[in-house]
């Protein structure tokens, strides 16, 4: 089977679930909102322009699992998952097909969110906003595409593999606001190379980790990666 | 030709044989009842046609060659399996629709379904807001969508309105007419009857019986004659002159087994017997299936005993 028509099925199902659309336009307002908020408290010493005006990603990345767990358990209720593998038996290829149709539409809805939250930023910040240059403006954007992106593969994959939404998110949202928040500032070194803590270096101005903005979402896509490939591995390996 | 072609197929879960040894083929032109108790290994079977689950060993082929194997396999295979599958948020058009892109079927043919299955009215309502009978009509539809010469469904009948009956009958009787391979699974003996051709029947996962409609009735019960008079004992004496049991019921009407009519009205008329009613009683299905399953676990516990 190709798989332009394929993906061309994963999308028009990604379209028709409101659920869905609503995530992502919840990803957008979220970020900015919260971004918004963080840049009015600004100005002391050791400020990050640049973290100010993507704070609002640490909400907005619950909006990105949500629709990266969503995209897939939406297939494994009932009976649903057969009739997706009845019309697609190559079951890594309708995988890689969902994968690719999840993560179009999250990196249009991340770079959007970025340049929302950049410019809802700079204009809160005002004259505190001067020492962000736009080349690291352009970063945060690109960084907050991609990196939202990664997150929601990462979720598509670990729901691929629990075979449920509920067990993905009671997972993955609990590590992502207290386990990472506490192990992070507890110890800096292994626990940046934790999914989330590796790919954020791109919101930052200045880094001092071994891992710099690009290597650090590297290495969150190697999470992906790994969570997309045990995904595939379950779909593939089991009845239907 | 594009029959299904199922051979020494066997699944275990765990301990328990879902599907022990089974080989038959079902064959294009006419409509193939696949009966058995729930539990008895059919939907398994068609899972297992359909590559959606792996067997323990043995095959299962769609003209010659595995569902997974099949390059855009609506085109030539379709499968009603549960109505629950399409998603309860999703409008009845968009599913389809999605189904039709990944097998680059034409959009035309979601309308052509939608209209076949008279959910053209309500083609752009959720799922969700669907009966069960709507459902099992969108099912239907999904399944037909790819103009397929195969068709499997999973007890197409279950929540249908009368009317919803009535128009499966005349699409499976359509299908088969047109030359189409089609593999009904039921539970219900006299719905089974009114559409099948031919019958294939599991108990415990294993092949009872794989033979016409026809001949599995008439190979296991006997038409018999209904008769109602207004004078018994004349009839009783007619009757047993020739040799015929007769067996009396509640509501006055005489059965005689294993007998014509053309023989019974003679007969009572040459004995000056008043008849009010004589009809010919059909064998049903259900009476075959039941000698058939009757034997069969009796077999079973004579089996357990040696």
């Amino acid at each position: 089977m190709a798989f332009v028509p394929v993906l061309h099925s994963e999308l028009i199902k990604i379209r028709t679930l409101r659920s869905l659309v609503t995530t992502l336009g919840a990803m957008v307002v979220v970020t900015a909102a919260f971004s918004a908020l963080a840049s009015l408290d600004a100005g002391e010493e050791g400020f990050d322009p640049l973290f100010a005006a993507f704070f609002g990603f640490n909400f907005g990345q619950l909006a990105a699992i949500a629709f990266g767990t969503v995209a897939v358990s939406s297939e494994l209720r009932d009976g649903s998952l057969r009739g997706a593998l009845t019309a697609v038996p190559d079951r890594g290829r309708w995988f890689a097909a969902k994968a690719v149709a999840i993560a179009g539409p999250c990196l249009a809805a991340g770079l959007l969110t970025g340049v929302v939250s950049l410019f809802v930023g700079r204009a809160v910040l005002g004259a505190d906003a001067r020492t962000l240059s736009w080349t690291e403006g352009a970063r945060g954007v690109v960084g907050c595409g991609v990196y939202f992106t990664l997150m929601a593969l990462l979720a598509a994959g670990i729901t691929a593999l629990l075979r449920s939404g509920v067990a993905t998110l009671s997972i993955l949202i609990p590590f992502l606001l207290i386990v990472s928040f506490v192990v992070g500032d507890l110890s800096s070194g292994v626990a940046d190379l934790l999914p989330d803590r590796a790919g954020q270096i791109v919101f930052h101005e200045t880094w001092d980790g071994f891992l710099g903005p690009w290597t650090g979402l590297a290495v969150t896509a190697l999470w992906a990666a790994a969570a997309l490939g045990a995904g595939a591995w379950r779909v593939r390996g089991r009845d239907a | 030709m594009t029959s299904i072609e199922v051979r020494a197929l066997t699944k275990e879960y765990g301990s328990h044989r879902a599907v022990d040894d089974l080989t038959f083929r079902v064959l294009p032109g006419r409509v193939t009842g696949f009966l058995g108790p729930n539990g008895a290994g059919k939907s398994t079977t068609m899972r297992l046609v359909l590559g959606l689950d792996r067997p323990t060993s043995g095959t299962a082929t769609i003209g010659g060659s595995a569902y997974a194997a099949l390059d855009e396999p609506l085109r030539h295979v379709g499968a009603l399996l549960d109505a629950q599958a399409a998603h309860g948020s999703r409008t009845a058009r968009d599913h389809l629709r999605a189904l039709a892109a990944s097998n680059r079927i034409p959009v035309r043919r979601v309308d052509e379904v939608l209209e076949e299955s008279g959910l053209t009215s309500v083609a752009s309502r959720r799922v969700r807001t669907y009966s069960l009978g709507m459902r099992q009509r969108l099912g239907i539809a999904a399944a037909l969508l790819g103009d397929p010469a195969v068709v499997l469904l999973d007890e197409p009948s279950n929540g249908l309105d009368p009317e919803g009956i009535v128009w499966i009958r005349a699409v499976l009787r359509r299908l088969a007419k047109e030359g189409r391979t089609v593999l009904v699974s039921s539970h219900l003996m006299n719905e089974t009857a009114s559409f099948a051709d031919h019958l294939v029947v599991l108990g415990r996962g294993r092949l009872l019986a794989d033979t016409p409609l026809r001949e599995f009735i008439h190979a296991r019960v006997r038409p018999g004659v209904r008769i109602r008079t207004t004078d018994p004992a004349a009839l009783h004496r007619a009757l047993s002159e020739h040799g015929h049991e007769a067996v009396a019921h509640e509501d006055g009407h005489w059965t005689v087994p294993d007998a014509r009519v053309e023989d019974i009205g003679r007969l009572a008329s040459a004995a000056g017997v008043p008849i009010l009613e004589l009809a010919a009683e059909e064998a049903t299905l259900e009476q075959a299936y039941f000698d058939l399953t009757a034997t069969e676990t009796e077999f079973a516990a004579h089996h357990q005993e040696a």
